[in-house]
């Protein structure tokens, strides 16, 4: 008999825990060619603000030892053009379309969480909060624990849909942050987004980056991930969403195993576009070989004698 | 929908056909049988240290195959993934993306295209080459390519672009072949031969050479379209890393080379 691998992050249920991270799959359609998105627990899409973003300006991007640095500057198409010319396509798919948010004023995650509720086609946000507050010279909202919970505050009174806060791993404790967003009223966690960080081209001695710094993803970050969820698990009672680094399915059942109810793939997608439905193969295989009848049973199994 | 099968390829052969130069054939399904000019796969030779992501490389050629196609690329041995791609051998297999992008296009009436190719840009115009002067006869045009190098050994596809029956001028940075100086420099120097309406150039190569292509027909109506590289991730447009900037209709915007390009009209890039 086939393993169930049907999960629940509150209100939302997934058919598996195998979902695509922000900023990785574009809105969906890039990677229909490969990808049955039928397949997935949830998709979920590029960061969407009020407005439309131009991103910032090259080069973006940089390879580093097993992973990369971006700093694409949050470029999307706004709220308004997301749901008329890209949620269409996606409402023809049997899976669970959650859309990643974010704003640079408490305001503006209000706001762009009010234009995406009641709208057809969508079932959860996700809230990202690793971005600059330019209220408060540029400070990010995700590294205070108390603006944490103000923007997790601004997006709840907005929305009757569930609301995944999206933790920064730079921070110095992430179980406090955790905390503050669940008591803000958020109905899952989601982590880790990028990790800081920075590249040189020596030969010239300018950063490999036009942004100087990036947030570095793939699996060099995986155990940093792996830590951090495991950290976050222990310290609230609201499901959690691992993310960060997971190349296949032992990456994501290391995540599912430490206690997460999900995971995201996002930088794998780009090394091997058919990943995320290959890691739902790989999982039920792993629940199969161990006998277990329900992935349920794996989630939070961590050993620790 | 593309399969496991689809994203690997097998090495048909892999030689160095100049100091640091390989030429590389790949056995590959039959998705690539429409590939086009201007394409381009993204190629990794497996693992997950470095190289991590494929390193975008474009089509050389392309013809049949038992398994669905043949293709093959030109490539320079510059950092360490097309260095480690440089050290796989015969019958080893390689992860491959595509093909992706746009391609080259002609405009009606068009009866000369001239190529203008710096270093190992020459690899997608052989292609295209080929294409401009194989296809049916009605779609043939004269084609002259102008081709540039650092020096005789690393000149590369000019035997197989002359056997397609194209016009073929040289130059080297050091005199050994051809005209001494820049490929640009001649080009401009014999470009008032060419009927402004009839002709359109095609460019590949670093981007000093592309802009300097830009200043070059700045002021005579030839259409000019430019292969641009950028670092890539994912190849097709989601991860949105392979910006560049060209002149929209409101001011500056944003294009991705992958989906957008690689080919674009010369006179849209703001060059920084
Ligand atoms: C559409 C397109 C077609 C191309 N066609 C060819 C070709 O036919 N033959 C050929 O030799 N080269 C071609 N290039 C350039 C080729 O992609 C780079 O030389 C190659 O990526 C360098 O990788 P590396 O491992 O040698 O260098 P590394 O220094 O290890 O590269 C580090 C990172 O930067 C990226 N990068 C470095 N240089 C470039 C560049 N010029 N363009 C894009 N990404 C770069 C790499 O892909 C990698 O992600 C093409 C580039 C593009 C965008
Ligand atoms: C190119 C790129 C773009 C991203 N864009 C977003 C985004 O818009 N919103 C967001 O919350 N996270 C974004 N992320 C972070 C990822 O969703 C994910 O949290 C992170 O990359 C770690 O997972 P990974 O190692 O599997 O990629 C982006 C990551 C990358 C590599
Ligand atoms: S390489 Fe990802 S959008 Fe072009």
């Amino acid at each position: 008999m086939r393993p169930l691998t049907e999960v629940k992050i509150g209100s939302l249920v997934l058919k598996n825990p195998v979902m695509t991270a922000s900023g990785t799959f574009g809105y969906g359609e890039e990677y229909s060619p490969y990808v049955d998105l039928n397949r997935l627990g949830a998709v979920v899409v590029k960061g969407i603000s009020l407005e439309p973003r131009k991103g910032n300006p090259p080069p973006r991007i940089m390879e580093t030892p097993g992973g990369m640095l971006n700093a694409i500057g949050l470029q999307n198409v706004g709220a308004r053009a997301f749901v008329t010319e890209k949620l269409p396509w996606l409402r023809q798919f049997d899976t669970k379309v959650i859309v990643n948010i974010f704003g640079e004023t408490l305001g503006e995650y209000g706001e762009v969480a009010a234009a995406l509720t009641g709208v057809p086609g969508i079932h959860a946000l996700e809230v990202n909060i690793s971005c600059p507050n330019v209220q408060k010279g540029g400070h990010v909202f995700g590294c205070d624990p108390g603006v944490s919970g103000e923007v997790t505050r601004a997006v709840r009174s907005a929305t009757d849909l569930p609301v995944i806060v999206k933790l920064s791993p730079n921070v110095s404790d992430i179980a406090e942050i955790a905390r503050s967003c669940e008591s803000a009223g958020a109905d899952a966690l989601s982590l880790i987004n990028t990790l800081l960080g920075m590249s040189i081209d020596v030969e010239r001695r300018v950063p490999h980056l036009r942004n100087i710094t990036g947030g570095l993803s793939g699996p060099a970050v995986r155990p940093v991930a792996v830590r951090m969820v495991w950290n976050t698990v222990n310290a609230v009672s609201i499901p959690v969403i691992g993310i960060g680094g997971i190349m296949e399915a032992g990456d994501a059942l290391e995540f599912l195993i430490a206690g997460a109810k999900a995971v995201q793939v996002g930088t794998a997608n780009f090394v091997n576009p058919r990943v995320t439905m290959e890691i739902v193969d790989g999982i039920e295989e792993y629940l199969l070989r161990h006998g277990f009848g329900d992935v349920n049973e794996v989630i939070g199994s961590l050993k620790t004698g | 929908m593309v399969t496991r099968e689809d994203l690997t390829a097998e090495i048909l052969s892999n030689a160095e056909v100049a100091p640091c130069h390989y030429l590389l054939a790949l056995a590959v399904s039959p998705v690539y049988r429409d590939a086009r000019p201007g394409q381009f796969v993204m190629l990794r030779p497996g693992g997950l240290g470095i190289p991590f992501l494929g390193r975008p490389l474009g089509i050389y050629s392309l013809s049949g195959h038992a398994r669905g196609a043949r293709i093959e690329i030109l490539y320079r041995a510059a950092g360490r993934g097309t260095k480690v791609i440089s050290t796989r051998c015969e019958g080893d297999r390689l992860e491959v993306l595509g093909p992706l992008g746009n391609r080259f296009t002609c405009f009606p009436g068009m009866d000369t295209a001239v190529l203008v190719a710096g270093g190992i840009g020459i690899a997608p115009l052989v292609f295209l080459a080929e294409r401009l002067t194989t296809g049916p006869a009605k779609d043939r045009v004269r084609v002259v390519a102008y081709i540039g190098a650092r020096d005789a050994a690393t000149l590369l596809g000019v035997d197989r672009v002359r056997a397609f029956g194209a016009e073929v001028r040289i130059s080297t940075d050091d005199g050994s072949a051809g005209h001494r100086g820049p490929v640009t420099e001649l080009f401009r120097n014999e470009m008032g031969s060419f009927d402004t309406a009839r002709t359109g150039v095609f460019a590949c190569g670093p981007y000093p050479m592309l802009r300097r292509m830009g200043e070059i027909v700045a002021d005579r109506p030839m259409p000019c379209q430019v292969l641009m590289e950028e670092r890539m991730a994912c190849g097709m447009g989601a991860c949105l890393g392979c910006t560049i900037e060209v002149r929209g209709p409101g001011g500056p915007e944003y294009r991705q080379v992958c989906t957008d390009g690689p080919v674009f009209d010369l006179r849209d890039i703001l060059w920084r």
